[in-house]
């Protein structure tokens, strides 16, 4: 079996003069080649667990391993196989994007002569502009580019897509997805949950520093409340519809209703196999309602 | 660690640059009416006698000011230039790590392959090459202004001095640099090096003056510093021990510091 790209055995971070843990005892085993989505509110231990892998602080106890290297005592080693994107990206405001990336470059040559050109023709990003008259977007477009220009094994991202526009966002996805075909794992953290449903294999919830569930992103969805809006050519057959177990029915008009449901869709097709339906719309899986219940401990 | 250094002078280039304008301009502006001053020399030491001693002892560390030594000691190498070069030290020494992790870009930084141990070294080296360079102008620009002014004064006697003067701002500029790498705010390192620096002068001038201040005067780095002395040829190897010694412990303390701590979000 391939080793584990990210293991945390009991991570724990403690801020001095804090009185309670920001992160307490997190378990993580993520797989080469996943795509690993870290949900939770602000606040609830995401950045902390990756300034922990990266090793900008210290863990209270625990430890964290990258590729099978310690982040505390092999850090150099790890971070020359990681990308690293930042939930604010901070770069030198006095600095074009061309010098900015050189600065990067001579720290951690590229491997492959040519890919940060692609990758600013790609994400249009801005070289010669100074940073600090950069838009939020430009400057995230610029991150990305540093975070992925040196083809890393593992990338590490925070809210990568915090101020990219929806063309940009889903430029980004494309990106991680050619990522992950060439074996990369990536740790994405997000509150975003459908960038998250997008392109993640598998997610963790974490809330008050504790990570309290991990569940394949299909098992999610399949769980998941999924919601039609239905126009019948006739009155809605509503009360076919109510014998179906954890279908809920709002009657929009006489014609026309809105159905949430639970789990498995043949129940529901089976009665609208029966009458003759005008339109039916599919609402995106609103797995939103999911992550709700966790955030509010309803879990 | 060479990248670090590279950037960081790239970054700096102007500003170290005018920098060494800045210092210039002050030196020669310091030394440039020395013709004035020896023409009325005797009028001039009158105006001097009269001052009380704790005012001689803030100027100077020599009470013979119209002297070609005491005449440079008391304009240049006594306040101005080790004031000048503190200033730029300190600058250095708090912004290097801590303006970069005020910004964030320390991050950005560490998250490529480089160590904290060699960051911090290829920061730390570019700071001491910045001072030497600007010590360095302001030597050349002093010998060429007492060549000049006809200020004669031997000039391996004025290399020494100025080489006393970049250690003591070095000094300071260590401080402010190991407050950083210690974790704490920008402002809060300035403010510590340059309260340090203030104090340190005050208390070692007037020590002569006012006896409880001899003891504390000799912890602090001031006391090891006498231009005056140097240049009537009394330079003192075992100051300049003591000032290269405190400025390695600091050096030192900031790396076991920086090696494995926080970096402030």
């Amino acid at each position: 079996m391939a080793e584990a790209a990210i293991t945390t055995y009991g991570l724990s971070k403690r801020y001095q003069k804090a009185r309670h843990f920001a992160l307490r005892d997190l378990e993580l085993n993520i797989k080469p080649g996943e795509i690993y989505g870290f949900l939770g509110p602000n606040g609830a231990g995401k950045t902390t667990t990756i300034r922990l892998l990266m090793n900008f602080i210290v863990p209270t106890r625990g430890q964290a391993r990258i590729l099978g290297l310690d982040t505390l005592t092999q850090s150099v080693q790890v971070k020359d196989k990681v990308g690293y994107l930042a939930g604010e990206v901070e770069l030198y405001p006095k600095m074009n994007g061309r010098q900015l990336l050189a600065y990067l470059s001579d720290l951690r040559p590229p491997p492959i002569s040519g890919y940060v050109n692609v990758l600013c023709r790609r994400f249009k990003v801005e070289l010669n502009q100074r940073i600090s008259s950069l838009s939020r977007g430009n400057r995230q477009k610029l991150g990305i580019v540093q975070a992925f220009m040196n083809h890393p094994e593992v990338l590490i991202l925070d809210e990568p897509t915090a101020g990219l526009d929806p063309l940009m966002q889903e430029e980004f996805f494309d990106l991680v997805r050619e990522t992950k075909e060439r074996g990369a794992t990536i740790f994405l953290s997000s509150h975003n949950l459908t960038e998250v449903q997008k392109v993640c294999d598998r997610v963790g919830i974490i809330r008050a520093g504790r990570l309290i569930k991990e569940q394949d992103i299909g098992d999610i969805v399949a769980s998941s409340v999924q919601v039609f809006n239905i126009a019948f050519a006739k009155p809605v057959p509503e009360a076919q519809l109510r014998t179906i177990a954890g279908l809920k029915l709002i009657l929009n008009s006489q014609h026309h209703a809105t159905i949430k449901v639970r789990g498995d869709l043949r129940p529901l097709f089976r009665v609208l196999a029966k009458h003759q339906v005008r339109a039916l719309d599919r609402q995106e899986s609103d797995l939103e309602e999911e992550f709700l219940k966790f955030y509010r401990g309803q879990s | 660690m060479w990248a670090v250094l590279h950037w960081t002078f790239w970054q700096r280039r102007w500003s170290t640059l005018w920098w060494c304008t800045g210092v210039s301009s002050f030196i020669i502006l310091s030394l440039s009416f020395y013709a004035s001053f020896r023409d009325q020399a005797v009028q001039l030491n009158e105006v001097l006698s009269r001052l009380p001693n704790a005012a001689h002892a803030l100027i100077s560390d020599t009470t013979d000011f119209l002297t070609p030594e005491g005449f440079l000691s008391a304009r240049l190498f006594y306040l101005l230039l080790p004031l000048l070069l503190s200033i730029l030290a300190i600058g250095l020494g708090s912004s290097l790590i801590a303006k970069e992790e005020d910004r964030g870009t320390l991050e950005v930084l560490l998250s490529r392959p480089v160590s904290r141990v060699k960051l911090l070294a290829g920061k730390a080296l570019a700071g001491l090459i910045i001072v030497l360079a600007v010590s360095l102008v302001s030597l050349i620009t002093a010998v060429v202004v007492c060549r000049l002014v006809k200020l004669e004064v031997a000039f391996d006697r004025i290399i020494l001095a100025t080489l006393l003067s970049t250690l003591l701002a070095l000094v300071f500029g260590v401080i402010a640099f190991a407050v950083a790498a210690h974790g704490r705010a920008r402002a809060a390192s300035v403010g510590i090096a340059t309260l340090f620096g203030i104090a340190s002068y005050l208390i070692s001038s007037l020590d002569e003056v006012v006896e409880v201040l001899r003891f504390p005067a000799k912890l602090l780095p001031y006391h090891y510093y006498r231009p005056g002395e140097v240049l009537v040829g009394n330079f003192n190897w075992r100051f300049v021990t003591i000032l290269v010694s405190v400025i390695a412990v600091l050096i030192l303390f900031s790396f076991l510091s920086f090696r494995q701590r926080d970096l402030n979000d």
